[in-house]
């Protein structure tokens, strides 16, 4: 059997599937986090806070230096974090979503790509 | 890359503006790009320290978002540069100012993080400063814990008193240890008779080693002729062999390794 190079309309479709993949698998991470830290299920924790030294402090650690490299980059994917921190790119992407959820960061999706931000950067 | 060096301490007057002057002139006078910057917004002091004119914007606009961090920097290198650059950056000392600042919100002062954690992208990368030193208030505060995190290196100044002794332990375990932070112990203020002999010294190094959990990176001895001075010299420029400026010198090679 010869394998034959799939015509570019096959390619476009691989490529949305995977990006659909990439969708599921945060999806996910968020809902293993949640499941984590409120067993009991629902998405009420959504309450937005400030991300303010005070609050940094009152993370516990795995957060804190997941929310600390945030800040200090200002507009981050998961990849971006995790260089910084030196952890896994997939543990990353599930503090982030968990700090999206507890309303401290806010995600934004840019084709296949996810960033996060603390807060948006205004024109001065 | 440069890097951010941090003076804190739990109680005022421990030294702080004294010793970040000092090391900022010892930077200059090794040729090294150095930049000041007084963020004790309740008590400013650097103002006048070098009695210059009001600069172009206060640090306190550059927080506020309504001025860049270059209009902020007031150049020195002619009077205190000695071969490198001298750079500072001031706290508007008026009471209006001082009450504007100590009346922000956390929305505020999570902006206000923001744009000294830019600063190693503005001055550090952009303008190539070796050392941008942060003069904080002391105690649990915003505006300091806010220079802490923004910091590579954070230097704590304390003191044998017992109240300071106790607070600065807290602030290890409360504070620095949990934003992993280089942080080292200047012990100031030390009377002379109680370092007269090698073995008083070890005495006191070895208690301290008990008291603090933090490397201890020097031992800064009480000098008359500094408190006489009251802030109106730099003795890193004008006494270069006081032991002072000597101490000082030590203390500036170990945060080039640190």
């Amino acid at each position: 059997m010869t394998y034959r190079r799939p015509e570019k309309s096959s390619t476009q479709i691989l490529e949305k599937i995977r990006e659909s993949l990439d969708r599921l698998n945060e999806k996910m991470d968020v809902f293993i986090e949640i499941q984590k830290h409120n067993p009991r299920g629902g998405l009420d924790q959504t309450i937005p806070d400030v991300l303010d030294v005070m609050t940094l402090l009152s993370l516990p650690d795995h957060l804190r230096k997941t929310a600390v490299s945030l800040c200090k980059l200002g507009q981050a994917t998961a990849e971006e974090v995790a260089e910084q921190t030196k952890r896994a790119r997939a543990v990353e992407s599930g503090y982030l979503n968990q700090l999206m959820l507890m309303g401290y960061v806010k995600k934004e999706r840019k084709g296949r790509k996810a960033y996060f931000y603390v807060e948006k950067e205004e024109k001065e | 890359m440069g890097k951010i060096v941090a003076f804190h301490s739990y109680k005022g007057g421990t030294g702080k503006t004294l010793l970040s002057v000092n090391l900022a002139a010892i930077y200059a006078k090794r040729g090294k790009s150095v930049c000041l910057f007084d963020l004790d917004f309740r008590a400013p002091s650097l103002h006048a320290t070098f009695a210059t004119d009001a600069p172009e914007c206060w640090l306190n606009e550059y927080l506020n978002g309504t001025c860049d961090i270059k209009r902020t920097l007031i150049d020195l290198s002619q009077q205190h540069g000695n071969g490198g650059k001298f750079y500072a950056g001031l706290a508007n000392p008026t009471t209006e100012a001082i009450r504007d600042m100590s009346a922000k919100d956390r929305k505020w002062e999570m902006r206000a993080l923001g744009r000294l954690l830019s600063l190693k992208n503005s001055l550090l990368n952009d303008m190539h400063l070796d050392y941008l030193i942060f003069d904080t208030s002391p105690g649990l505060q915003y505006s300091s814990i806010n220079a802490i995190v923004s910091a590579d290196v954070v230097l704590v100044v304390t003191s044998l008193d017992t109240s300071d002794i106790k607070g600065t332990q807290r602030m290890t375990h409360e504070l620095y240890d949990l934003f992993e932070k280089k942080t080292g112990i200047l012990l100031n203020k030390v009377l002379t008779e109680a370092l007269t002999t090698e073995s008083q010294k070890r005495n006191l190094y070895e208690r301290l080693h008990n008291i603090h959990t933090l490397p201890i990176l020097e031992v800064i001895p009480c000098f008359c002729d500094i408190l006489r001075a009251g802030g109106t010299q730099i003795f890193a420029e004008e006494k270069p062999d006081h032991p002072f400026t000597k101490t000082l010198e030590k203390i500036a090679t170990k945060i080039e390794n640190f």
